[in-house]
This record gives C-alpha cells, sequence and structure tokens, in this order.
C-alpha cells in the first residue's frame, strides 16, 4: 500500500487502515497502576518532534519519512500544539464562507453532478500548507513483546503516517481519535515515526466551523501496548426501571488476544466507596455479554453526579493477569415522554453553554487547567449543560463531565455552512453532505467516531449530528445510525430547519439558534410535535446577555420549552505581541492580515479570550440560578 | 470676611460665581456651562459639563444598524451648543446679570440659593433642546435637574446623560447600586449593595464599545489624588460625591469618552488615560443580545427621541 496524495481531493477516502473506533476505555498493566490511572501500556509522544512546513504540497519534503532521509535542517516543533501558532502558517479566522473565499472557485466534489469529482483540488491547492513531522522514539520495555497501536488524538485535517518508511494510513476528521497499528512495522532501538499533515482536503468543506483554521498535530499522540488478553472495545448501559429504583446494568466486551483468545474475564461493579456490588467470572472470549440490576440504585444527575466503579480484569491461561480496565458508571436514563424530555422521570431543564476548545496562547490545543477551570465556572454560575460545538472535544473533557454531572450534547465534527448560507440567504444548490452518496460515508464515519469513542459516559445525554449543515439523506443517515446503534439516548440536529421535509427522519427535538422569545412561544402555542431546546441563544458578542428574562419566562410557562444553550463560552482571540509597544495583546479575526475574515465575530464569549469572565457572567449566574 | 450661612455670590461680567465654606463654583457665560467646582482647592471639572447622547457602538447595535439610524446623536454629543443662559436668585428670574446690568452689584452680594439653566440646542434634524438647570444653596449643595424636549421625527437615543470631565484620572470610586456593569435589561444578576471600584477599569471587549454603566445607584462617590494646578503639591485624595434626587440614577465612571471608545478596534488602540469620565444618565438603551446581525433589543428598553424627558441628581454639599 503506497500514500496517494489524490486521497484529498476525495470525499469518498477518509481513513485508510486505522483500526475502528471504540470505547475509551484505558487499559493497565496492574490494578495498581488503574487506581493511580498511570499505565506502564501507554507511552506518550508528546513533547519536541522534527518538523518541516511547506508551503503548498508541490514543495513539501517527498520522502521525508524514510530513516536515511537528510533532515538535518528540519526545525523542531511542540507537539500538540498547531503549526500556524509556532509562526509556519498565516492565521485565518473565518466563519461562514470558506477559507478559500476570495482567492479560489470551488465546488464540493459530486455537488454540481457525479461527473464533477473535482480532481487535484486540493493536492494541487497552492495554499494547502503540509506539516512534515517526525519522532524517534524507543519502545518502552513494559510495551515490548506486545501489539502496540499508535493513537492520533487529533490532527487537523489530512494526515499519511509512516514507521520506519513503512506507510501506515490515512486519516481525517481533525477532531476524533486516529488509531493504528504499529506492531508490523516496530523494531528494536530507535524507530522513526513521520507524520504528514495537510491543512486542506475534502475534509474542509465538513469542518467550516466558525472558528480559527489551524492545522497540525493539536492534541496527544501516544502508544498503547495491547496484552496477550485486551479489551478491544466495550459498551456499556446503565439505565434505571420504570420506578426508578433499580439499576439495570448490561456489559458487552469485545476481547483479542495476541494469539489464541484463552483466559479469563473478571468483572466487578462497586459503589463510589469500592464496595463491589456485583461480580462476575467468564472465560475469556470474542465478546461476553453480562449483566446484572442494581437495587436501591443511586441515580445520576446534575445534583448527584453519582458514580459507581466497574472494573475488568483479565488473565492469561495460566491466569496471570494482565490487563486491567476500570470505567466509572452513572445509572441514569434520558427519555422523550408525552412530548417531553425527561431525565430520570423529571423534566429535564437546560441550563446550557456552546463550549469550543479555546485557549488565548494555545488555540484548540487546551489543557487540563483550562479544562479544570472551566468546570468550576460552570459550578460557580449553575450552567448544568455543554453542547461540545461543533466537534468532539479532548477525552478528558467527558470524564469531567461525567463527574461533575455536567449533561453533555455530545456533538459530532461536521459544520458545512458555507455550502448552503450565502448573504445571509438559504441557497443550498451546492450543499454538501446534503443526499450526496459521495459523501455519506464520510458523514457517517464521523458519527461513529463520535458514538464509539463517548458512548459510555453517562454526562452524555444527546449526539448531535453537527452544525449548520442544512439537511438531506446524508443526515437522516447519522440520525438513523446513532439511533440504531444506541436506543438509550436522543439525537439532536438544529439544520432540519431549513429543509423541514427531513423532520421526521431528524433530531427527536425541535432546536432554532438565536430564535427570538416570541417566535419560541408561537412554536410552543401551536401545537408542537417535538420539545424545544435553544441549540443557540444570547449571543454573547461584545456588551451582550440583555433580555435574557424573556428566555428563562418560557422555562415556567411551558413544559415543552427545556431551556438551552448559551453562544458561547469564551471569546476566540489569540495573543500576540503589538507590532508598536511590544506588549502582549489580544487579537482576533483579520488581525493578521488574513482576508476574507469575519473579524470581531470570532469573540462572543461569557469569558474574555483570557477565561477572566465578562460582567454579563453575574446575569447568566442569577437566572440559570433560579432553575437549577 | 464672607458670611458662612448664605451664598457669596460674584456677578462678573462673562460668569457667575457662587462660593462658600469649601467651595467655589464659576458658571461661563462664554463657555456656556458650569466651568469650575472647586472643593476645599481641588478642581473637579476639565471643561464645562455637557448633555450626553452617544455611547459607543455595541456589537448588537452594529449588528441591527441602530448607530447607523441615531447617528445624529453622535453629532449632537459632540456639537450641541449652549444658546441660551437663565439666572434665579432666591427663587427670582434676572435678566442676565453682564454688564452693564450688573453695574449695581458689589463685592458682597449674597443669596440663599442661586439657579443658573442652560439651555443647549442640538444640530440634529429638526433640532431640539435641552436644558440643565443647576440649583446652588449655602452648603454647597449642587441640585442638577435635565430636561430633554422630545421632537418628532427625532430617531431613538442611544443614552440620555450630562457628562462630567475631570481634570485628572481617579484612584477610584465607591458607590451605591448593584455589582458589576448593569443595565436596563441586564440587571437582575446585578447584587445591591455598596462597592469599591479600583481605578477606571475599561471592560475589555474584544472591540472596545459602550461599558461600565451602573444601574439604580443612590450615590456614587469620585477620588482623585492629583491635580493639573502647578502649586498644588498635595497628593492626598479627594472626593466628590452624586446622590440621587428623588430616583436612583445611571452612572458610568471610565477614562475616556463615547468618542475615544467609538473610535478604537482594539484596546491597545486607546490613548494613555488622562481624565475621568463620569456620566449621569437619565435614561439608556438596553444591549440586547438575541442576536448580533439584526435582532432589536426588546422594546421597553428603548429611549424615545420623539417625547420628553427629565432626571435629577444632586452633587452633596461640603461636609
Amino acid at each position: 500500500m503506497k500514500a496517494e496524495i489524490s486521497w484529498l481531493d476525495d470525499p469518498q477516502t477518509f481513513r485508510i487502515n486505522q483500526l475502528p473506533a471504540h470505547s475509551d476505555h484505558r487499559g493497565y498493566a496492574t490494578v495498581a497502576e488503574a487506581a493511580a490511572q498511570q499505565s506502564s501500556l501507554v507511552q506518550s509522544l508528546d513533547g519536541t518532534w522534527e518538523f518541516a512546513f511547506a508551503k503548498d504540497p508541490q514543495h513539501r519534503p517527498v520522502g521525508f519519512y524514510e530513516p536515511d532521509y537528510d533532515r538535518s535542517d528540519f526545525d523542531r516543533l511542540a507537539v500538540p500544539g498547531h503549526i500556524e501558532l509556532a509562526g509556519y502558517g498565516q492565521i485565518q479566522y473565518i466563519n461562514t464562507a470558506y477559507p478559500w473565499e476570495g482567492k479560489h472557485y470551488r465546488r464540493p466534489a459530486y455537488s454540481m453532478g457525479a461527473d464533477r469529482p473535482e480532481k487535484g483540488m486540493f493536492s494541487t491547492d497552492p495554499e494547502n500548507t503540509v506539516g512534515a513531522y517526525v519522532k524517534h522514539f524507543t519502545l518502552n520495555s513494559e510495551l515490548e513483546d506486545q501489539r502496540v497501536s499508535i493513537e492520533f488524538d487529533g490532527v487537523e485535517q489530512a494526515m499519511y503516517l509512516w514507521l520506519n518508511g513503512h506507510f501506515v494510513g490515512y486519516a481525517e476528521d481533525s477532531f476524533s481519535r486516529a488509531e493504528f497499528d504499529m506492531t508490523p512495522y516496530l523494531q528494536d532501538g530507535d524507530n522513526v515515526l513521520a507524520v504528514e499533515v495537510f491543512k486542506h482536503s475534502t475534509a474542509a468543506f465538513l469542518e467550516d466551523q466558525d472558528m480559527f483554521r489551524f492545522s497540525g498535530i493539536f492534541r496527544s499522540v501516544r502508544l498503547v501496548a495491547k496484552p496477550a488478553l485486551h479489551v478491544e472495545d466495550m459498551t456499556i448501559q446503565s439505565g434505571v426501571d420504570d420506578a426508578f429504583t433499580t439499576g439495570d446494568f448490561k456489559l458487552n466486551l469485545k476481547l483479542s488476544a495476541a494469539d489464541q483468545l484463552t483466559g479469563s474475564v473478571h468483572v466487578s461493579l462497586m459503589d463510589d466507596s469500592g464496595q463491589p456490588l456485583w461480580t462476575a467470572e467468564a472465560a475469556a472470549s470474542a465478546e461476553l455479554d453480562l449483566a446484572t440490576t442494581v437495587n436501591h440504585v443511586h441515580l445520576w444527575n446534575h445534583h448527584d453526579p453519582y458514580l459507581y466503579q466497574l472494573q475488568i480484569e483479565l488473565r492469561d491461561a495460566t491466569g496471570k493477569l494482565v490487563e486491567v480496565v476500570p470505567y466509572q458508571v452513572g445509572f441514569r436514563r434520558i427519555e422523550l415522554k408525552d412530548k417531553i424530555m425527561q431525565l430520570n422521570g423529571q423534566r429535564l431543564v437546560i441550563n446550557g453553554v456552546n463550549r469550543h476548545e479555546w485557549d488565548a496562547h494555545r488555540g484548540r490545543a487546551v489543557t487540563a487547567a483550562d479544562m479544570a477551570h472551566d468546570m468550576q465556572v460552570f459550578h460557580d454560575n449553575h450552567i448544568n449543560a455543554v453542547r461540545t460545538c461543533h466537534y468532539p472535544d479532548q477525552d478528558a473533557w467527558y470524564h469531567l463531565c461525567d463527574r461533575n454531572g455536567i449533561y453533555m450534547m455530545a456533538e459530532n465534527n461536521l459544520e458545512t455552512h458555507g455550502t448552503w448560507q450565502k448573504m445571509g440567504a438559504v441557497e443550498p444548490s451546492y450543499n454538501v453532505p446534503g443526499s450526496l452518496p459521495q459523501w455519506q460515508l464520510a458523514v457517517l464515519d464521523r458519527a461513529k467516531s463520535n458514538y464509539e469513542m463517548f458512548k459510555n459516559h453517562p454526562a452524555v445525554l444527546f449526539w448531535s449530528l453537527g452544525n449548520e449543515s442544512y439537511a438531506g439523506d446524508d443526515i437522516a443517515a447519522m440520525d438513523k445510525f446513532y439511533h440504531d446503534a444506541d436506543s438509550t439516548r436522543l439525537t439532536h440536529y438544529e439544520g432540519v430547519c431549513r429543509n423541514r421535509v427531513y423532520a421526521d427522519r431528524i433530531s427527536d427535538m425541535e432546536s432554532m439558534m438565536y430564535d427570538p422569545p416570541r417566535a419560541i412561544e408561537d412554536y410552543l402555542q401551536n401545537d408542537p410535535d417535538k420539545p424545544f431546546v435553544n441549540c443557540e441563544y444570547m449571543h454573547d458578542m461584545g456588551n451582550s446577555i440583555g433580555g435574557m428574562n424573556s428566555y428563562i419566562d418560557l422555562i415556567d410557562k411551558y413544559p415543552m420549552y427545556q431551556g438551552g444553550f448559551i453562544w458561547d463560552y469564551i471569546d476566540q482571540a489569540l495573543w500576540t505581541q503589538d507590532e508598536v509597544t511590544g506588549q502582549p495583546v489580544l487579537r482576533y479575526g483579520g488581525d493578521f492580515d488574513d482576508r476574507h475574515s469575519d473579524y470581531e465575530f470570532s469573540g462572543d464569549g461569557l469569558l474574555f479570550a483570557d477565561r477572566t469572565p465578562k460582567p454579563a457572567l453575574q446575569e447568566v449566574d442569577y437566572y440559570y440560578g433560579q432553575h437549577d | 470676611m464672607a458670611n458662612t450661612t448664605k451664598l457669596n455670590v460674584i456677578y462678573g461680567d462673562v460668569t457667575l460665581g457662587l462660593s462658600g465654606p469649601g467651595f467655589h463654583y464659576i458658571f461661563a457665560y462664554d463657555r456656556g456651562g458650569l466651568e469650575s467646582l472647586v472643593r476645599y482647592g481641588k478642581e473637579w471639572l476639565y471643561r464645562t459639563p455637557k448633555p450626553a447622547f452617544w455611547r459607543a457602538t455595541t456589537d448588537n447595535d452594529r449588528g441591527n444598524g441602530f448607530s447607523t439610524t441615531s447617528a445624529t446623536w453622535l453629532g449632537a454629543d459632540m456639537f450641541s451648543t449652549c444658546t441660551q443662559i437663565d439666572v434665579a436668585v432666591d427663587g427670582q428670574a434676572t435678566p442676565l446679570p453682564i454688564a452693564p446690568e450688573n453695574n449695581k452689584y458689589s463685592d458682597h452680594e449674597t443669596a440663599e440659593t442661586v439657579a443658573i439653566t442652560f439651555t443647549y440646542t442640538t444640530p440634529t434634524v429638526p433640532a431640539t433642546t435641552v436644558t440643565v438647570e443647576y440649583v446652588v444653596d449655602a452648603t454647597g449643595k449642587m441640585t442638577v435637574n435635565t430636561h430633554y424636549n422630545g421632537a418628532v421625527g427625532l430617531p431613538e437615543l442611544p443614552v440620555l446623560g450630562l457628562r462630567f470631565v475631570m481634570p485628572t484620572t481617579a484612584t477610584g470610586f465607591d458607590y451605591q447600586g448593584l455589582s458589576g456593569e448593569t443595565y436596563p435589561d441586564r440587571l437582575a444578576g446585578g447584587k445591591p449593595g455598596t462597592y469599591h471600584v479600583d481605578g477606571l477599569p475599561v471592560t475589555p471587549y474584544m472591540v472596545p464599545q459602550e461599558c461600565g454603566m451602573h444601574m439604580g445607584n443612590d450615590w456614587v462617590k469620585v477620588t482623585r489624588a492629583t491635580t493639573q494646578n502647578n502649586a498644588d503639591p498635595d497628593h492626598q485624595p479627594f472626593s466628590l460625591t452624586f446622590q440621587q434626587n428623588g430616583h436612583p440614577f445611571a452612572f458610568s465612571c471610565l477614562p475616556y469618552t463615547p468618542e475615544e471608545l467609538e473610535n478604537a478596534t482594539h484596546i491597545e488602540e486607546l490613548p494613555l488615560a488622562r481624565r475621568t469620565v463620569l456620566t449621569v444618565y437619565g435614561a439608556t438603551r438596553g444591549v440586547g443580545g438575541i442576536d448580533s446581525w439584526g435582532a432589536d433589543v426588546e422594546p421597553q428598553y428603548h429611549v424615545a427621541g420623539d417625547i420628553d424627558h427629565d432626571f435629577s441628581f444632586a452633587i452633596a454639599g461640603v461636609e
């Protein structure tokens, strides 16, 4: 298999040799490691990498991945991090139009006809910057003699991977984890890992979110060893009976083995103090289904995010412990009953916010400290829900939401705004994915990555199909995928309001953005079919959040009004040095000579870009506090 | 020796002086306003206070075109002129006491109270007028009554207030009102109390814009420690208190005028802070928030240009 640059131009090629998406569980070699959350089976590759930047594909260092390639003139670059913030590519912020607006006339492949594949669009794109990354590593002893895979948590926007000169695979979907099997190409001693990252590909049409347009390995990279017996995937269903007193626990395990699949599986479920409630033993097999019930179950919700401890222990045929997989379990039920979304049998009121991952120094390469700070801001201001606008976030965020009882609208990585809205008008003539078969598999893959990765988090109540991408068969297929895969959650998608013939096939809730309170009342007063949620409201751009009570008053007037997500959590602005005073200043769209731009529209947060609160935050604290 | 129970009145040729223990005010006919407000030798005014109509465009204003439809108020904020001055001593109106009318007076004139009213005419089409009446008593307490004359055809007002620009930046201010920055349609989260604010913070919105509004106040006390008086080496803090007169008032206390904020696209473009700009508002438009590309502020938070508005406050007398 050889890497083909033409894959960049083909919407139907988005994953080559990638391992299937699976649960975000982590394997540990020992119980002690699991308790300390430090797995010796994991070797981080974060840190300094060799790096070479090319302004377009034609000037990229072809063959740089060969072990004997002369990389003496390569620079050094920190991973994770954005290429543009290291000074290698122009920073650009743009909202609705595509980043090449005014520079290239482009139509998505096949959007103008099945005979229009638009070959060469990105493989010969003069603005398609390329980052050549190389990392030398020696496998930790704890990972030796086992199957080893590599995990890329986030690479924007298309990546080719080599190890020791061997082509391994290709991936898109900047915000989902990409995993590849390293085992066949690993060698003793020094290994040469090479990643070629392109800023643009056909994925660019699917990633037109209202944000700065970056590229690079912007999330962590790690090697993961799979012991002789390994939990490849696991699916937890932790529902509740109709009386909300008995927990209904179902566990599906998929195991893999280095060679034959023999040994035993020991599963235990404990309360949050570690008291065992249930244990089960089973012989290892490719797939196992275990179940139990928990009496007087302690339900999970915002105010009492009670988590049980699940622990899976795998032993090989000799009885030796080879892998420990812990996971936190929350028992709760989210359902649509009598046209009202109910959590544990009670009407849900969403006091939410849309949160882009953002750090004014690091862009979207947010840190654990950023996430902890954000969770504290949620706590202090009665925010009980977050929408991961408009892509999957770093995995740690979902665990934080589990522990802090934050309801999640988990959105997959999709926005194609510029393909259907132009000059404010709805004009979907070349909308993707639309009903185009050539784009359906790519968007379904993004839904699958989102579902598989986060399916075991009690915090996730809703799967969101993406943002501002109009509506057609392809998004209807995503809705169907989520419902087929997961009967325990609801789906969300606002864009169906633009093409309501799909209303019965897309989104369990009626979702609007920036609807005036009066328009919401009109909907709610005219025999509505679905409960109403603002997926985006109270646009906090500059000095704003006036008139919030007109939305909040709806909560008590209309049971089918179930709150919403303020737009948005934090201003997108970047620390740069003022060219006049040399002082650090916060700059936004257009400030980097980037054109076409939407300038200050990058800043709509409840917090300023440096995470200090805007004055309006006290208003949110007050009103959300009334219905908390 | 000036008496201590009545106002000393100085019937000047181009000014009217009023003084008493610890205070001395000068109303300038040629400048068309209150030119000097001195307490214990400290000057509080850089230029004469004047009616305030403009607010630096917010992102929501830009989105719904409010600044465009109400742009005339920017001109009025900068170029309204004083077109009439009326003086009343102890409640008796008197012709403008300038020469030769004032030749009958001496250096020992007194009064219980003196009221002087400045009429400002706006360069809007149609024009309208705002009257600002200063009523001073023997304690130096100055009651300020402002009246706006609505006129059919005038667009909605961003704000209606009276703007005081002070010679130097304040060290801070204290007020009794609501916490944080509040607006008519965004004050529910403001907790009542007495607050101290260090310096003159400008809310660092990504694009500088209207900010720093405080709704529903009983009083605000501005404190400074520097002057421009070359002969005054003293750096002891000195304060001036603005207090409500019947109704709580709104104010902002910033280092910049709306025009300076309007002109900047980034915080770092704002000039070095030199002045204190204290504006007391009788009416202010809401900030809105439904969206930033067309949605209007809710109707009840608009300030109509075609109806009359009145507001009053007082500058506390000398303790």
